[in-house]
C-alpha cells in the first residue's frame, strides 16, 4: 500500500509526461483489473476504480502541443481533483482497438483528428457521453454521441511572401486552381478530405451548400488542377519545409505550422481569406478502468477559461465560443472569424461515412 | 577436427531460437493469417477484395515494376562497388567498407528526406549542372519514378555490395593464374570465372534487395509522386486509417506470397545453374 501511495503522491505533484505507451501488462495493472471487475458487483463500479486508481492516462500528440496540453488541461485538472494525469505520445487507434477488444485499457482518453476518431466511433470503441456534462455550453461545433470537439485548427493556401509578394499569389481555392493566373508548383495533400471540400469550392460551389458534397463534380475539378501539382503531400510538416526549401510554390498548409516556422524565421504566410476548420476531438474508450474520471476531464477541458488557456499557447481556435472574449487580441486576430462564410467547417460526420470509399477512389484516381 | 553433437543437444541448442522465431515471428504471422480470414465471423471478403479491385491490382504491379528497377540499379552498381572493394587489400578496404555501411546505419526517413536536398528542383545535383553549364537546370528528379528508383537503390547498395564481395573474397585466386597463363584476356577472365562464380552471392544480393523493396513505404511516400505508392503504403493505409484488418491482412499475404514464390524461383534457378556442374 505504502509502494502506491508513493507512486500517486508523484503523479498528484507532477504530471508525469514521456512515450510510456501501452503501459504494459504488469502483475499490477491485470490484478487491479480483476479486483476491479470482482469489485463491480459489490461496491458499484465507478466509485471503486476512483478510489483504485487516481491516475489518468490521456494520449497526445508531443512538442508544443503536449506543452501546452499539460499546462491548460492536464496540471490544472490533477491540481483540482488531486489525481495525477499522464500524457502518452504516439498513440494510435491501432492500439486503441487493441485495447478495446482485449478489454485491457490503458489509455483514458484518446485525443485524435475526424477520420480517427470516426472510424473509432463506427467500430463501437467509445464509450457515450453523457450529454447533461457538455450540455449549455456554445460550441462552434456540438457534441456527437459518443465524442466532444475541443479545438480546430485551420488549413489553408501557405507561400512564400518574399517570392509571391501581395497579389501575386492565390488568396482563394478558387485562385489556387487558376493556374494560368498565378503560375507556380502545387502541393495538395494525398488524401481526399479537404481537396474534395477544396475543388468544389474552386469550381465555384458556395461555402454553405458544400455538405453532401458533390462527389462527381469534386473529381472532376480535382481533374484540372492534377498535373499542376507537383507534390501529394504525405505528412503534414512537408507543407511548410517544401516551400522553405523552394520545392514548391503554393501548398495546402495549416496555420498551427505557419505560425511557428514564422517565428523560427521562415518566409512562409498562410492565406486567411479562406480557410477550412478540422476539429480535434476527445473520446473515451470502452472499458476503461476510470471511466468517470475520463468523462470529468472531457468536461474540464471544455471549460471557457481551459479552452481560453489551451488556445493562448497553440495556434488553435476554441470550440466553446465564451473563451474568445478571455484571449488576448494577439489570438485572437489569428482565429478565423468563423461568421465569414468562407470560413468552412470540414463535417467529419459526413466524413466518417464516406471516408474508406473515397479513400480508395481517390487513390486509384490519383494512380491513374 | 568436426565435433559431432547428439541429436539431443542439436534440439537443445536450437531451442531457444525456435522459441523466439516462434513468439515473434510465427505467432504474429498466424494471427495475420487468421485476421485475414476472420472478421467477425470467417470471410473471404479480404481475398475477394484484393482479387478483385483495379486500386490493389495497379499498386501490385507498381511495387513489382519498382522493386525490379531499384533491384536492377543496385545490382549494377553494387557488383561493380564489390568488384573494386574486392581487388584491395583488406587493410585498404576498411575505411570503403564504413562508407559502404553508413547509409546502412543511418534511418530511412532521414535519408529519404536527405535526398531531397540532393535531387531537389534547387538541389544539389540541379545546382551543380547550373554551376557547370552556366544556366538555370530544372531536372525532375523527384515526386516521381526517378527519385523512388534513386532512394531505394542507396537503401538496397549494401545489401547487395556485401554478399557479392563476399562470393568474390571466397574465390580461388589461382583460377586467375591459370587463365591468365592459358591466355586469357581480363574480359575473358571476368565473364568465364568471376562472374559465375560470383552468382550465389549476387542471388542472395538480388533476393534481399527484392524482397526488401516489395516492402518498402517510406522512400515512395516521401520521394515519389502520385502514381509510386506500394503495396506496404496501402497495408497502412488500411491497418490505421481505416481500421479494416481484415483487408490489410490479405494484402500482407499476398505480399508474403509474392515473396515466398521470389525465394522459391531464384532457389530454382540457383540450382538449376549448378547441375551440370
Amino acid at each position: 500500500m505504502k509502494k502506491h501511495d508513493l507512486q500517486h503522491h508523484s503523479h498528484a505533484t507532477g504530471v508525469r509526461s514521456g512515450t510510456r505507451q501501452d503501459g504494459g501488462v504488469t502483475r499490477r495493472t491485470v490484478l487491479k483489473a480483476a479486483a476491479a471487475a470482482a469489485g463491480a458487483g459489490v461496491a458499484g463500479w465507478a466509485p471503486f476504480v476512483r478510489a483504485q486508481s487516481r491516475t489518468l492516462t490521456v494520449t497526445c500528440w508531443g512538442g508544443a502541443y503536449e506543452t501546452a496540453v499539460r499546462k491548460a488541461f492536464a496540471e490544472p485538472f490533477a491540481k483540482e481533483k488531486g489525481v495525477g494525469v499522464t500524457l502518452v505520445n504516439s498513440a494510435d487507434l491501432t492500439r486503441m482497438k487493441v485495447q478495446v477488444q482485449s478489454k485491457n485499457v490503458s489509455w483514458d482518453v484518446f485525443d485524435s483528428i475526424g477520420p480517427q476518431i470516426m472510424a473509432g466511433s463506427r467500430e463501437g470503441l467509445w464509450e457515450d457521453f453523457d450529454a447533461s456534462r457538455i450540455d449549455g455550453k456554445e460550441l462552434v461545433l456540438p457534441p456527437g454521441k459518443d465524442h466532444v470537439s475541443t479545438y480546430f485548427y485551420a488549413g489553408g493556401i501557405g507561400f512564400d511572401p518574399k517570392r509571391f509578394p501581395e497579389g501575386k499569389h492565390p488568396t482563394t481555392f478558387k485562385e489556387f486552381w487558376d493556374v494560368a493566373r498565378f503560375p507556380g508548383r502545387r502541393g495538395l495533400r494525398s488524401r481526399p478530405n479537404e481537396n474534395l471540400e477544396m475543388a468544389l469550392l474552386a469550381d465555384g460551389v458556395s461555402p454553405d451548400a458544400l455538405y453532401p458534397l458533390d462527389i462527381e463534380r469534386a473529381f472532376k475539378s480535382l481533374d484540372r488542377i492534377k498535373d499542376d501539382v507537383r507534390k501529394w503531400i504525405e505528412t503534414t510538416p512537408e507543407t511548410v519545409t517544401l516551400l522553405a526549401t523552394n520545392e514548391l510554390d503554393f501548398t495546402y498548409t495549416y496555420l498551427s505550422r505557419v505560425l511557428p516556422a514564422q517565428r523560427g524565421g521562415q518566409s512562409v504566410q498562410m492565406s486567411m481569406t479562406q480557410t477550412l476548420n478540422s476539429f480535434e476531438y476527445l473520446a473515451v474508450p470502452k472499458h476503461g478502468r476510470n471511466t468517470e474520471l475520463a468523462m470529468e476531464y472531457v468536461a474540464f477541458c471544455l471549460r471557457p477559461d481551459r479552452q481560453a488557456a489551451f488556445c493562448e499557447m497553440v495556434e488553435f481556435a476554441p470550440n466553446v465560443t465564451a473563451a474568445l472574449e478571455s484571449l488576448s487580441a494577439e489570438a485572437r486576430q489569428r482565429i478565423p472569424d468563423m461568421k465569414d462564410p468562407n470560413s468552412i467547417i470540414i463535417d467529419d460526420a459526413w466524413w466518417g461515412e464516406h471516408y474508406e470509399a473515397l479513400q480508395r477512389r481517390f487513390t486509384e484516381w490519383m494512380l491513374l | 577436427m568436426t565435433h559431432t553433437l547428439s541429436p539431443r543437444t542439436v534440439v537443445v541448442l536450437l531451442l531457444p531460437l525456435a522459441a523466439l522465431l516462434a513468439l515473434f515471428f510465427l505467432w504474429p504471422l498466424g494471427l495475420v493469417g487468421w485476421s485475414s480470414i476472420h472478421d467477425q465471423g470467417y470471410t473471404l471478403r479480404g481475398y475477394e477484395q484484393v482479387l478483385g479491385s483495379s486500386l490493389i491490382r495497379r499498386v501490385l504491379v507498381n511495387t513489382l515494376q519498382i522493386s525490379v528497377q531499384a533491384t536492377i540499379f543496385s545490382l549494377l552498381l553494387g557488383y561493380a562497388i564489390a568488384l573494386h572493394l574486392a581487388s584491395m587489400s583488406p587493410a585498404r578496404r576498411a575505411p570503403y567498407l564504413v562508407m559502404v555501411m553508413l547509409p546502412f546505419w543511418t534511418s530511412i526517413l532521414v535519408k529519404s528526406y536527405a535526398f531531397t536536398v540532393v535531387l531537389g528542383d534547387s538541389g544539389i545535383v540541379n545546382q551543380l549542372l547550373g554551376w557547370i553549364s552556366g544556366g538555370t537546370w530544372h531536372l525532375e528528379m523527384m515526386f516521381n519514378r526517378i527519385g523512388v528508383v534513386v532512394g531505394m537503390t542507396n537503401y538496397l547498395l549494401p545489401f547487395m555490395v556485401l554478399p557479392i564481395m563476399a562470393s568474390l573474397l571466397n574465390q580461388n585466386r589461382s583460377l586467375y593464374l591459370a587463365a591468365e597463363i592459358m591466355g586469357a584476356g581480363p574480359l575473358r577472365i571476368f565473364l568465364r570465372i568471376t562472374l559465375p562464380l560470383s552468382l550465389p552471392g549476387v542471388y542472395a544480393g538480388i533476393l534481399m534487395s527484392m524482397t526488401l523493396s516489395m516492402g518498402m513505404y517510406i522512400t515512395p511516400a516521401v520521394l515519389g509522386g502520385r502514381r509510386d505508392m506500394m503495396l506496404a503504403n496501402l497495408i497502412d493505409f488500411y491497418t490505421r486509417q481505416t481500421l479494416d484488418w481484415n483487408l490489410s491482412s490479405a494484402i500482407a499475404i499476398l505480399l508474403l506470397l509474392m515473396s515466398g514464390l521470389l525465394l522459391w524461383a531464384l532457389g530454382r534457378i540457383q540450382r538449376d545453374g549448378r547441375a551440370p556442374a
